[in-house]
């Protein structure tokens, strides 16, 4: 079974998302905050990470950037999760090599269609 | 009356006493010395010598000496027996024994002559002062050109008066839009605390008396002035006691035309002379101008920070609004998708006929929300758009799909008609995409049940176009562009109206008797996409019969591409140079310039300038800067260029940059070329 983290802040979001992603055959894990999205995405072993822009301690980006720039974690797909508020265009001046970005509000089918292009295998479980 | 003085022996004295008896007398007493200094009591027009007293020569150089600028006559009385060779110190000469007549006409001459240097001097002492006076007025004119500073302002005109006239005292009252008036007291001396009050009275009672039958410019507390006071002998003395009120004085106010900015009175021991006034007059005149201007430029950089504060204020909140409204909206999305999927157990389809109806209200309020912020991006110039080359027509057909379901509730039929191959443009593909739904969408709110939408494309010249009715500002078109119009049969657009939809959450009908949703936004948006990509746009419309929307966007060459990228350039990053570098110099050079915190490379321009593969020339953006940071930039491309020895550059400047910059730059890429 595949698993996907998702960090959000929001916990209604976090709490639909996994649901639906669960319905499909995905195992989810989940953080609230960024320092525990960082932790969990470079120990609970993440075949993907969901991630939300902005929030506490560290935001989005930056985890996005501390994964990336690590050879340990660089091929663990991230999608991110935007606003598209001036906030985080603001913070996204340098390149944060995220693989995807959905909009909020999005479509769970957009989400479903972003992650089968890196975990094919998930929907079949 | 002439006064002589008489150095003389006493034979010849009672005589001379008798004929020159209407005249002003003073005999030499004493030695030398006590000579000198009856002299310099006396100051007489002409001195009579007899070349045999004592020491005559040694004591006729003397006089000379302490006599030497006024014009004093010296005329020797001279015995023929006696040896005189220094007989060229005189000035005149009478032969002994005396003759009365020669004495007389001799004396008058020289009394005359005595006139009329004294006259010459005075003149040209008085030119000089003019002179004097002229050249620190020009000086005093181009430092008042050079400053838009009010304080300093006052400080180069009570400077110009102190050097042209010299006052003893000068009272300035100023008065400040925004802070309390000030008075500015410069002395010689130190004044006294009575004369400082009685000179505030004084300043405040002149500006009063010069508005008595009209309303003051400036109605400020006076017990509120503040004082500034100079003395520029601070270590004498003697003090100006409010007897220093009687001294000669020259009073004028500061304005010009309706601008009252204070009054400036001179105190001066001497009386000041007609050219003094004058003088005194064009400096107040002169301290105006500048001042005025002064006083715009304060205005208009106030007004500039509120605007431009509010304008912050205004896209903040906006951005912030939109970004509150998306995040709770999400979780009602999701939720209200996991029902609708039967996920959470099976629903009525009633139920499923209200949650899709729900859901689809959610995507229309997210569309709101985008273009909101959209439009706040537009404002502040923050559009991100990706420009490439792009095949339009797969959008085109697209839109049939997207309001498929839209149209068959209306009964309404989206044809779609691509007259030939459309040739790929440069543009950002998501953008056009709005562009095109922006508009179809619009059309079908327009359009009553079992209506006709016709979207057309084809190429055309731009002499094809009738350029008055395109929608204002637009740019000059030329070349071929890709027309693509949206009509309808709706209910059409009174003419007048027509430039109205373009505006901000304008909808024509007031919303008493309107009936279709939407803000508004979306032409608004629409038309500054249009603009952003170079397009035009312009609306054939006849009431009640429908309206056709025409767009047309360029096809791109070379030039038309940059130009894009230019002007994409001047909306992200305001006043901008551009260097246009090869892919492997612009890195090296990308980085020193980022290191000396010289260029801000936002997401998009960094896109460019990285994009590797897709076009082989890049374009630095350099935000307009001083020459002295100038400077340091020229240094950096210097020696980077050193490293590198680059041969292939070139440079664009925007209009923003002064032929001066041009120049600077010039010399860069002359290093770069070399």
């Amino acid at each position: 079974m595949k698993k996907i983290l998702i960090v959000d802040d929001e916990k209604d979001i976090v709490e639909t998302l996994s649901f639906m992603l669960k319905a499909k055959g995905f195992e989810c894990i989940c953080a609230y905050d960024g320092e525990e999205g960082l932790n969990l995405a470079k120990n609970a072993n993440p075949d993907l990470v969901i991630l939300d822009v902005m929030m506490p301690k560290i935001n989005g980006y930056k985890i996005c950037r501390l994964l990336k720039f690590d050879n340990k974690y660089k091929n663990i797909p991230i999608i991110m999760i935007t606003a598209r508020s001036q906030d985080e265009d603001k913070l996204i001046g340098e390149e944060t090599g995220a693989d995807e970005y959905i909009t909020k509000p999005f479509e769970f089918s957009d989400v479903l269609e972003k992650i089968s292009k890196y975990l094919k295998q998930g929907e079949t479980v | 009356m002439t006064k002589i003085f008489l150095l003389i022996s006493e034979e010849a004295n009672s005589q001379i006493e008798n004929i020159l008896k209407n005249n002003e007398l003073m005999e030499a007493q004493g030695e030398l010395e006590d000579i000198l200094t009856q002299i310099h009591h006396f100051s007489p027009d002409i001195i009579l010598v007899e070349n045999s007293i004592k020491n005559c020569e040694f004591t006729v150089r003397q006089i000379k000496s302490i006599a030497k600028n006024q014009n004093t006559q010296i005329i020797f009385l001279i015995h023929e027996d006696i040896e005189t060779d220094f007989l060229n110190l005189a000035d005149g000469l009478i032969n002994l024994p005396l003759r009365e007549d020669i004495l007389l006409s001799t004396i008058n001459s020289h009394s005359k002559i005595k006139k009329s240097l004294d006259r010459l001097y005075e003149n040209n002492k008085e030119l000089s002062k003019s002179l004097y006076q002229l050249n620190v007025l020009y000086n005093t004119s181009s430092q008042f050109a050079g400053t838009l500073n009010t304080s300093k302002l006052y400080e180069i005109m009570i400077e110009a008066m102190e050097k042209t006239l010299s006052f003893d005292i000068s009272s300035v009252l100023i008065f400040n839009q925004f802070s309390k008036p000030v008075l500015y007291l410069n002395t010689i001396h130190a004044p006294s605390e009575n004369l400082i009050d009685a000179l505030k009275i004084r300043s405040v009672l002149n500006y009063k008396t010069m508005f008595e039958n009209s309303a003051l410019p400036h109605n400020k507390d006076f017990d509120e002035i503040e004082i500034v006071q100079k003395t520029k002998q601070s270590r004498s003395n003697k003090i100006y006691t409010i007897d220093s009120l009687s001294y000669d004085s020259l009073f004028a106010p500061i304005k010009v035309g309706d601008d009252f900015f204070g009054v400036v009175e001179l105190f001066r021991q001497t009386p000041y002379s007609a050219e003094d006034v004058t003088c005194f007059q064009a400096i107040t005149h002169q301290v105006a101008l500048p001042l005025r201007s002064a006083k715009l430029y304060e205005e208009i950089s106030s007004t500039n920070k509120k605007l431009e504060k509010l304008e912050k204020i205004k896209s903040e909140f906006v951005s912030i609004v939109s970004h509150e409204l998306r995040t709770p909206l999400t979780p009602i999305n999701n939720s209200l998708e996991i029902v609708l999927s039967g996920q959470a157990g099976e629903i009525t389809p009633e139920a499923q006929n209200f949650i899709s109806m729900a859901k689809r209200n959610i995507q229309r309020l997210s569309g709101i929300i985008e273009d909101l912020l959209d439009l706040s991006r537009i404002q502040t110039g923050k559009l991100d758009l990706k420009y490439k080359l792009t095949d339009i027509t797969p959008s085109l057909e697209l839109l049939q799909k997207t309001f498929l379901q839209v149209a068959q509730e209306k009964n309404i039929t989206i044809n779609l008609e691509i007259k030939q191959k459309l040739p790929e443009i440069y543009a950002d593909l998501r953008r056009i995409e709005q562009i095109f739904s922006n508009l179809v969408s619009n059309s079908l709110k327009f359009t009553p049940q079992d209506g006709t939408i016709n979207v057309k494309a084809e190429v055309i010249l731009s002499s094809e176009i009738d350029k008055t009715k395109l929608i204002s500002p637009y740019i000059d078109l030329k070349g071929q562009y890709i027309k693509i119009s949206v009509q309808d049969n709706g209910i059409g657009i009174k003419k007048e109206d027509i430039p109205k939809i373009f505006d901000k959450f304008s909808q024509i009908e007031t919303s008493l008797n309107r009936n279709k949703g939407g803000v508004g936004l979306g032409l608004t948006i629409t038309k500054q996409l249009i603009d952003s990509h170079l397009g035009a746009i312009w609306v054939d419309s006849e009431e009640k019969k429908g309206s056709c929307f025409n767009v047309v966007l360029p096809l791109s060459d070379d030039f038309k591409i940059f130009e894009m990228d230019l002007s994409h350039a001047l909306i992200a990053f305001g006043d901008v140079g551009i260097i246009k570098l090869n892919y492997n110099k612009r890195i090296e050079l990308i980085e020193l310039l980022k290191e000396q915190k010289l260029l801000n490379l936002t997401r998009l321009s960094k896109e460019i300038l990285f994009d590797k593969n897709e076009r082989k020339e890049y374009w630095v953006y350099i935000p307009k800067i001083s020459l002295s940071s100038f400077d340091a930039i020229y240094r950096t491309i210097e020696d980077f260029c050193i490293k590198i020895s680059s041969t292939e550059s070139d440079i664009i400047l925007s209009k923003a940059h002064s032929e001066k910059d041009g120049i600077e730059i010039g010399k860069i890429i002359n290093i770069l070329n070399n």
